[in-house]
C-alpha cells in the first residue's frame, strides 16, 4: 500500500499500476522514535510521518517537497532505508510557470513506479481513477488549514451539531480527468502536461505563491463556521489564519496541536465551545426547568486548579459558593466541594433540583445534570456580573482563554492559548515556587516594583532560569515579580489581539485577585479590567445560570 | 547605562505611537555608528573587517532613508541585476538583525504575536514583518524573492506585497541540481532583470551584468583563498563580522565593496600569525549578539569560527561571460537548496580545506530546513571524524533561548574537543 501526504500526489498514476494507495494521516501517540532521529521542534505531522516509518507501518512512501519540514522527513526517511518505495516529487510553487517541469516530476515518478512494479503502465486504469468532486449542498462547517488526522476530524464530526467538510490541505481533492478520453489517442508528453495541469489547477494550498484562489473557501454560501487547524511549527497556515481571521462573514475556531491527541480533552471542550457559538448550546434539546415556588440549582466549575460550586435560589441570589484546590480526581473533588457548599448554605442535596458541571472535570462528573464548557459558562457568569460587559478574559490554572460575547451575554468568539503554560496560573505558581512566595504574597509584593526587569523568556522552563539568575544579581524581588506579570499580560495582550478591543472587559478566573497581574493587563492594553469578589466562581456561577434555564 | 538598550527602548516606545519619528531616530542613531566607524573604528578588528561593518550599515541606512530606490529581497536572490539599476537590496536577515542588535525585537515580535502570527516562526521573519506592521520599515520600491532555502520567504514577502501594493518578482527554485533547473532558473532571471528594468526605468545592459558577476567570480576566488589560508591562521575578529559575510555573500556580491571586502580579508589573513586555537565549522545564522558566544569565540584564542556555510555555500565558480547561467547556478547548486546531502558534502569539503576541528550545527528556533537536517549534519560530520555539537537556540528572539544552555553546551563542546587533543 503506497502512502501519500499531499492532494498534488497524482494517485491516479498509483492505479495504472495497480498499485492501491491511501493517505497517511494516523495520529501518533508520541513521538518517541522520530526524537530520536530529528530534531523536537519540526512540525509534529512531518514528525508522524518519520514515526510511522520508523514504526515499520508504513514502507510505500510518496512524498512531495511541500515545506521545509518535508523536504527534511526525506532526507531522515532515505537515511533509515526503511522504506521499500520512497520517491519524492518536486511541486513547483507557481502554478502556471511550473507546469512543464511538473509534468517531468510525474514522468519521473511514473518511470519509478513501473520499475518498482515491474507493470506497465495501463491508461484504461489511469483514466478510471478520476472521480468528480462533490459540490456542498446544505450547510457545513469546513475544518480547514493544514490535516486534522483521522482521528480529530472524527472528534469535530462528533462535538459538532452541523455536517462536516474536510478542506485541509489534504482533504479538498479535486482533479479533472486530462481530456475527454484519457485512456487513448494522445501521446504520452501530451498527456501528461495536460495531468499536470489539472493537479495544479487544484484549489492552492498555503504553500502556493499564488493562494488568491483560496478565498472561494471562505466564501461559500453553505460555509457556517471554520474549524481552523493549525500545527505548531507548521507556519503556513497559522500565517493565513492570522491573515483571514478579522475579515470573515462565519464564526471561526482556531485549533492548534502538535499533531498528537495528548489534549484530548482541551480539544474536545474547544469543540463543543465552538459548536454552542454556531447553534446555541450546539443545538442540544436542554429541558426546560418547570418548577415553581422556591428551588434550588447549583453549578460545578471543575478545574485544573479548584473546583469551584455556586448554589443559586430561582430569583438568581447566590446562597453560597465555595473554592477548594482540585485533587484526587475531578468527581471526588466535586462531591466534596458540593458538600461544603451545602454545609455552608445549611441545605441538603436533596434541595438541589439541578445542577450544571462545567470545566475540564465536568464528563467525569456523575451528578446527574448536564455539562456545558467553561467557555459558555464564563461568559453568562460575566454577563450576570457586568451586563456591559462584552470581553472576557479567564487566566485559569493551566488555560488562559479571551471570550468575546454579545448583549445578551452568548459567545460570540473565543480564543485559547495552547498547550503551553506562558501566560497561565501555573505559570506564575511555578515562579512563585521558584522565588519561595506564596501567590498571595507574588501578588502583593509584585505592585511595589522600581526598576523594570524584562522577563524575556516566555517558555516556563527559561523562565525558572532566568527568575534564578535574576535573584543570583540580587535584583529586587518586587521588581522579578513585576517582570513576571509583564510576561502574562503580553501573553494575554497577544490574544485578545487575535478578536480585537472591544469593552467593558472583565477578568475572571483566580490570576484576578493578583493585583499586579491585572495591573500588568491594563498597562499593556491601554484599557481598564472589571475586578470583581466574584472573578473566580465566575465559570460555577454560569453554570448555576444555565441550570435555572 | 546601556547606552544601545536605551536607545533601543526609545525605539520600542515610539514605533507604535509614531512610526516615522522612530524611523527618522533609528536612522540618526544608525548614521551616528556609521560616523563612528570612520572615526573611531575598532582598532581590534583587522581592516577589512573594520571595512564590511560599514558596509552592510550604508545599506541598512540607504534602505531607510530612500526606500524609493532599495528593493526588499530573500537572502538568495542573486542581486547583480539591482546594482546595475542602482538599486539598493536589503533582507530579512539584515534588517531584523540591525534592529535586534538595537534591542528593539521585543516590540517588533509582539506586535506580530498580537497579530497572530505562528510564534515558531523564524524571528528574522517575525521582527521584519512586525516593523512592518508597526510603520518602521518603509514601503520600498519593489520586492523578488526565491523560494530557495527558506520557507519564511514564502509568507513574509507575499504579504508584504499586498500590505504594500508593490510590485513582486518570484523565482522559484527546482530541487534537484541539474542542468535543466539551472536553465529554468537562468530564464527567470532573465526576466527578473526584463522585470527590475521596467520597475525602475533604468537598462540592465548585457555588458554591466558581466561586469557585476565578474566583481562575484573575483569576490568568490578570493574568499576560497582565504578560506584555504585559515587551516594554518587565524584572522582576529568577532561572531558579527562572520555575519556581516552572510551579506556579503550574498545580497552584496556583485558589488565593488564585496569584492574588496573579500580581498582585503585575504590579505588580513596572509599577514595574521598561525594558531592553533580550534577551528570551528558553523552551520547556519550566527547568534552574534548572544553574550556566551560573544565571549567564547571573539577575538579568542581558545576557538573560531573558520567557516560559516551560509557564507560558504554561494562561493561556487561563476563565468561573467554567461552571467545568468552564472547566477542560475548559484541557486541551484547552493547547499541550502535539494537534499541535506548537498549542505553536508560541502560542510566536509570546507572543514577539509580549512582544518576544521569541530563543527557546530546551530539549530535556529523555526528554520526546519537547518532542525530538520540537524541530527543527520552530526552524524554525516562525526562519521568523517568532526566532532558536532547541535546547538539549538535562537538568533534573533532572545525568548527562545536561554544563555546559561549555550553557555554549558558551548564550554562543554571545547572542553571535549581539547581533551581529544590531549
Amino acid at each position: 500500500m503506497i502512502r501519500y501526504v499531499c492532494k498534488y500526489t497524482p494517485i491516479e498514476l498509483f492505479a495504472g499500476f495497480g498499485a492501491e494507495c491511501a493517505v497517511l494521516d494516523d495520529i501518533p501517540e508520541n513521538f518517541d522514535l522520530s526524537d530520536g532521529v530529528a530534531h523536537a521542534n519540526l512540525c509534529g505531522f512531518g514528525k508522524s510521518v518519520i514515526e510511522a516509518v520508523l514504526a515499520g507501518e508504513v514502507d510505500e512512501l510518496v512524498l512531495v517537497n511541500c515545506c521545509d519540514t518535508m523536504r527534511r522527513v526525506y532526507d531522515v526517511v532515505r537515511n533509515s532505508e526503511a522504506c521499500r518505495f520512497l520517491h519524492l516529487i518536486d511541486l513547483p510553487h507557481d502554478g502556471g510557470c511550473g507546469r512543464e517541469s511538473f509534468a517531468r516530476e510525474l514522468l519521473r515518478l511514473k518511470a519509478a513506479c513501473a520499475a518498482y512494479t515491474r507493470r506497465e503502465f495501463d491508461r484504461k486504469a489511469f483514466a478510471a481513477a478520476f472521480s468528480p468532486p462533490s459540490p456542498a449542498v446544505e450547510p457545513y462547517v469546513g475544518i480547514l488549514g493544514v490535516r486534522a488526522g483521522r482521528e480529530m476530524e472524527a472528534m469535530m464530526r462528533d462535538g459538532l451539531a452541523l455536517p462536516v467538510r474536510n478542506l485541509t490541505c489534504i482533504g479538498n481533492r479535486a482533479v479533472a480527468a486530462p481530456g475527454a478520453s484519457p485512456e487513448n489517442g494522445k501521446d504520452e508528453t501530451a498527456l501528461f502536461m495536460e495531468y499536470a495541469g489539472a493537479l495544479l489547477s487544484q484549489l492552492p494550498c498555503r504553500r502556493m505563491n499564488d493562494t488568491t484562489g483560496r478565498k472561494q473557501l471562505y466564501n461559500d454560501p453553505n460555509l457556517r463556521g471554520i474549524v481552523y487547524h493549525t500545527i505548531k511549527f507548521c507556519d503556513y497556515y497559522g500565517f493565513e489564519y492570522a491573515e483571514i481571521k478579522s475579515g470573515l462573514s462565519v464564526p471561526i475556531l482556531r485549533l492548534e496541536t502538535d499533531y498528537t491527541l495528548q489534549s484530548r480533552g482541551q480539544l474536545r471542550t474547544r469543540i463543543e465551545a465552538f459548536s454552542e457559538t454556531l447553534s446555541g448550546l450546539g443545538g442540544r434539546e436542554r429541558i426546560r426547568m418547570n418548577k415553581t415556588g422556591k428551588y434550588y440549582v447549583a453549578g460545578i466549575d471543575s478545574g485544573s486548579a479548584s473546583t469551584d460550586v455556586v448554589i443559586l435560589d430561582n430569583d438568581r441570589n447566590v446562597m453560597a459558593s465555595i473554592v477548594i484546590p482540585t485533587g484526587g480526581g475531578a468527581q471526588s473533588s466535586a462531591e466534596k466541594s458540593l458538600a461544603e457548599a451545602l454545609d455552608l448554605a445549611g441545605m441538603e442535596r436533596g434541595a438541589i433540583s439541578r445542577i450544571v458541571a462545567t470545566g475540564y472535570g465536568r464528563e467525569h462528573i456523575r451528578s446527574g445534570g448536564e455539562s456545558i464548557t467553561e467557555i459558555s459558562c464564563h461568559a453568562r457568569g460575566a454577563h450576570f456580573l457586568n451586563p456591559g460587559v462584552r470581553t472576557v478574559i479567564d487566566i485559569g490554572g493551566q488555560d488562559s482563554k479571551v471570550i468575546r460575547i454579545d448583549e445578551t451575554g452568548a459567545v460570540r468568539n473565543f480564543v485559547m492559548n495552547g498547550k503551553c503554560a506562558a501566560g497561565t496560573g501555573r505559570f506564575l505558581e511555578m515562579m512563585a515556587r521558584t522565588l519561595g512566595l506564596s501567590l498571595k504574597e507574588m501578588s502583593e509584593r509584585g505592585l511595589s516594583w522600581k526598576e523594570d526587569v524584562v522577563i524575556s523568556s516566555m517558555c516556563t522552563v527559561f523562565a525558572e532560569s532566568e527568575v534564578v539568575s535574576l535573584v543570583a544579581q540580587n535584583r529586587a524581588v518586587p521588581d522579578i515579580i513585576h517582570g513576571l506579570n509583564n510576561s502574562v499580560a503580553a501573553k494575554v495582550a497577544a490574544l485578545v489581539g487575535r478578536l480585537g478591543l472591544e469593552g467593558d472587559f472583565i477578568i475572571t478566573g483566580g490570576v484576578a485577585k493578583n493585583k499586579g497581574v491585572v495591573h500588568a493587563i491594563e498597562g499593556k492594553l491601554g484599557i481598564k479590567l472589571y475586578v470583581c469578589d466574584e472573578a473566580q466562581i465566575c465559570g460555577a456561577l454560569g453554570a448555576a445560570l444555565f441550570a435555572l434555564d | 547605562m546601556d547606552l544601545v538598550k536605551t536607545f533601543g527602548g526609545w525605539i520600542q516606545d515610539l514605533s507604535p505611537r509614531r512610526p516615522e519619528t522612530a524611523r527618522r531616530l533609528l536612522l540618526a542613531g544608525y548614521r551616528a555608528q556609521r560616523m563612528a566607524f570612520s572615526v573611531a573604528p575598532d582598532r581590534a578588528l583587522p581592516p577589512s573587517k573594520r571595512y564590511v561593518a560599514g558596509v552592510v550599515m550604508d545599506v541598512v541606512i540607504r534602505a531607510l532613508a530612500r526606500p524609493e530606490s532599495a528593493a526588499m529581497v530573500s537572502l538568495f536572490t542573486p542581486c547583480e541585476p539591482l546594482f546595475v539599476a542602482g538599486v539598493t537590496p536589503f533582507s530579512v536577515e539584515t534588517l531584523s538583525g540591525y534592529l535586534m542588535a538595537t534591542r528593539c525585537e521585543k516590540a517588533f515580535l509582539e506586535r506580530t504575536a498580537d497579530e497572530g502570527v505562528p510564534e515558531t516562526m523564524c524571528s528574522f521573519h517575525r521582527t521584519f514583518l512586525g516593523a512592518a506592521e508597526a510603520g518602521l520599515m518603509p514601503k520600498p520600491k519593489f520586492i523578488v524573492y526565491t523560494s530557495l532555502a527558506c520557507d519564511g520567504n514564502m509568507l513574509t514577502f507575499p504579504y508584504l506585497q499586498r500590505k504594500y501594493d508593490i510590485p513582486a518578482f518570484f523565482i522559484d527554485v527546482p530541487y534537484e541540481k541539474n542542468e535543466e533547473a539551472v536553465a529554468y532558473v537562468a530564464g527567470r532571471l532573465r526576466e527578473m532583470t526584463a522585470f527590475v528594468e521596467g520597475v525602475t526605468g533604468r537598462p540592465v545592459t548585457e555588458e554591466a551584468l558581466r561586469e557585476a558577476v565578474g566583481r562575484s567570480r573575483r569576490a568568490a576566488e578570493s574568499y576560497r583563498d582565504y578560506l584555504a589560508c585559515q587551516k594554518e591562521r587565524r584572522l582576529a575578529g568577532d561572531v558579527t563580522s562572520e555575519m556581516y559575510s552572510v551579506f556579503t555573500s550574498h545580497i552584496l556580491l556583485g558589488t565593488k565593496e564585496a569584492e574588496t571586502y573579500n580581498k582585503m580579508l585575504l590579505e588580513d589573513i596572509r599577514k595574521a600569525p598561525k594558531s592553533g586555537a580550534f577551528r570551528l565549522l558553523w552551520l547556519h545564522v550566527i547568534p552574534y549578539m548572544q553574550e556566551p558566544v560573544r565571549t567564547r569565540l571573539n577575538f579568542s584564542d581558545r576557538a573560531f569560527i573558520c567557516a560559516c556555510d551560509l557564507v560558504y555555500e554561494s562561493m561556487i565558480p561563476m563565468d561573467e561571460t554567461r552571467p545568468y547561467e552564472s547566477m542560475a547556478r548559484r541557486m541551484v547548486h547552493s547547499g541550502c537548496n535539494g537534499g541535506a546531502d548537498g549542505r553536508i558534502e560541502q560542510a566536509i569539503a570546507t572543514a577539509g580545506l580549512t582544518g576544521a576541528d569541530g563543527a557546530v550545527v546551530f539549530a535556529h528556533w523555526g528554520c526546519k530546513g537547518t532542525l530538520g537536517a540537524a541530527q543527520l549534519m552530526k552524524n554525516a560530520l562525526e562519521g568523517r571524524g568532526l566532532p558536532t555539537l547541535i546547538l539549538d537556540g535562537d538568533a534573533c528572539d532572545p525568548s527562545n533561548t536561554s544563555d546559561g544552555q549555550v553557555a554549558t553546551r558551548l564550554d562543554a563542546f571545547l572542553e571535549m574537543l581539547e581533551e581529544a587533543r590531549r
